[in-house]
């Protein structure tokens, strides 16, 4: 029945609304430029969601981890073959993005009749200097975006607007790694709240959408209270940072921030909690 | 399938061969002549080569870098056909790069001997044919039991631990015999020696087996051509620079007889 046009686009219309509805317990993440490279950061729930992919590459992901692994394995394959068969130097996001998972990605998206991927990722790429530093995203129907200074991925595009704008408003022009592991967190914590807005909201029944408007104006809490959201969430999940860092040793860049790293770096708020 | 995170297995997938395998006897020997040379010190191990390439009684190229950093902690100093061994250093360069990055967990040092090992006996052919001999020296420091190690290989890719040190290159007769004689009888074992006296025994290894082998480089002080010389301790791999290289090879290498 999906060979009339109108089925088909109705069904695309459906796979749009059933993937909405799985991000929504997601844990957004997000990627900011800082004085020594690129922090991604994310507070997970079992596993793990920053990931290498080659020298100067880092992975981000929501939605499914085995989608996620699939995909995870896909653009390691390609950044290593195409780094031994040319260089290091021509494995490149854009590259790895446009020509390699998108079209993937958007092929399994169209094609009604099978599973299409759940995920959104964020591919961070570190370039010989600052300037050259990109942020990607591609979402799960394909639509890719490249982005400088700072990049999330967040349950639904009205919250990672949200998150975006709280970004673009608290970024400096330079921050110290601990002053972008700070405002990650705020803007992870932006993102968290609005998605158990979104989730209250939805169980106080739909009301008309008038009174809707009010709390989607609601004023952004202080940075304390975003702290302290991340704090309260702490128990059930772990915070999860890596770094590419220009400075860093030899050819691989990316570094994954131990507990030693985080106590150190960690807002004062959070320190306790990966003390223990 | 990748998720093994086996990367020369992937290559082959797409069609890669190790090196040409060519024909018997087919036209004149490529062996790269040199001295390459690896010991234990107090910290970790030593990994040490001229600079010298060789083709017949040509002298290519006077600097090479035959220690080859593979990872962190680990480091293959090459003797043989050069091509083949830079191939080689990259193929396991990658490998272990993708395994960690796809494994998400460091590849243990037996399996690191295990990969150096399968591609020398893929390169079996070539190196029969005298086209692509390859006779390494793979030293590292195992991070898990916390010590040095060190292995040689011949070139079907036979693996034999060094337990304190291990030669290869056409220089290395030479200075075999004198590890034997430093070791035993020395005025302390090599893995006694402090970084600085290492790196002293070293250039000296290196410039007697100039003096007897003439593929070997040694030691060109008018062009101030040092060897290579890498330290590798837990802490990681360290190149040594030739500003530390040149005042201990003036006080404590050279004689004026």
């Amino acid at each position: 029945m999906y060979e009339e046009p109108y089925r088909w686009v109705e069904a695309v219309g459906n796979r749009r609304q059933y993937l909405d509805e799985q991000f929504k317990q997601g844990s957004p993440v997000v990627a900011l430029t800082y004085d020594g490279g690129i922090l991604l950061t994310t507070v997970s729930k079992g596993t793990p969601k920053l990931y290498e992919i080659y020298d100067r590459l880092a992975l981000g992901g929501m939605g499914h981890p085995t989608d996620l692994e699939k995909l995870r394995f896909s653009l390691l394959e390609m950044a290593h073959v195409e780094g031994f068969n040319r260089s290091p130097s021509d494995v490149t996001g854009p590259r790895l993005i446009k020509y390699g998972i998108a079209p993937v990605i958007k092929q399994a998206f169209e094609e009604v009749y099978k599973a299409p991927f759940i995920v959104r990722i964020l591919v961070a790429e570190l370039g010989q200097k600052p300037e050259k530093d990109a942020l990607l995203t591609i979402n799960y129907d394909g639509t890719f975006e490249e982005v400088t200074g700072h990049a999330v991925l967040a349950a639904t595009s009205a919250i990672q607007a949200k998150m975006l704008a709280y970004l673009k408003e608290q970024q400096q022009a330079t921050l110290s790694l601990e002053q972008a592991l700070n405002l990650a967190l705020r803007a992870w914590a932006i993102g968290s709240m609005a998605q158990q807005q979104d989730e209250a909201d939805q169980q106080a029944e739909p009301k008309p959408a008038v009174s809707g408007a009010g709390s989607s104006a609601s004023a952004i809490p202080s940075s304390n209270a975003l702290i302290e959201h991340v704090r309260s969430l702490a128990g059930e999940r772990t915070i999860e940072c890596a770094v590419l860092e220009r400075q860093a040793p030899g050819s691989s860049k990316y570094r994954p921030l131990k507990q030693a790293d985080l106590s150190r770096l960690l807002p004062a708020a959070l320190q306790s909690i990966v003390a223990n | 399938m990748g998720m093994q995170g086996d990367f020369f297995q992937l290559l082959k997938e797409q069609g890669y061969t190790l090196g040409s395998s060519g024909q018997v006897g087919a036209g004149q020997a490529l062996t790269n002549a040199t001295t390459i040379l690896a010991f234990k010190y107090r910290d970790g191990v030593l990994v040490a080569g001229d600079r010298r390439a060789t083709a017949g009684n040509m002298v290519m190229y006077d600097r090479t870098d035959k220690v080859l950093e593979i990872d962190r902690h680990s480091v293959m100093a090459i003797a043989g056909v050069p091509a083949t061994a830079y191939e080689m250093v990259r193929v396991l360069e990658h490998s272990f790069k993708y395994y960690r990055r796809t494994q998400l967990q460091e590849l243990s040092f037996d399996g690191k001997l295990r990969a150096v090992s399968k591609l020398l006996k893929e390169n079996v052919p070539a190196a029969l044919a005298g086209t692509g001999a390859v006779v390494p020296v793979f030293a590292g420091y195992d991070l898990e039991q916390g010590s040095a190690k060190i292995f040689f290989y011949d070139i079907l890719g036979a693996e034999f631990e060094g337990v304190e040190y291990a030669v290869s290159g056409s220089g290395s007769p030479t200075i075999r015999g004198i590890l034997h004689y430093l070791n035993t009888w020395g005025e302390q074992p090599l893995n006694a020696l402090p970084e600085e006296q290492a790196m002293v025994q070293a250039l000296r290894l290196l410039t007697s087996a100039a003096e007897f082998d003439s593929a070997t480089g040694g030691v060109n002080r008018e062009a101030s051509l040092y060897p290579v010389i890498k330290l590798i301790s837990g802490a990681g791999v360290q190149t040594v620079p030739d500003a530390t290289l040149k005042p201990l090879y003036e006080s404590q290498v050279v004689r004026y007889v």
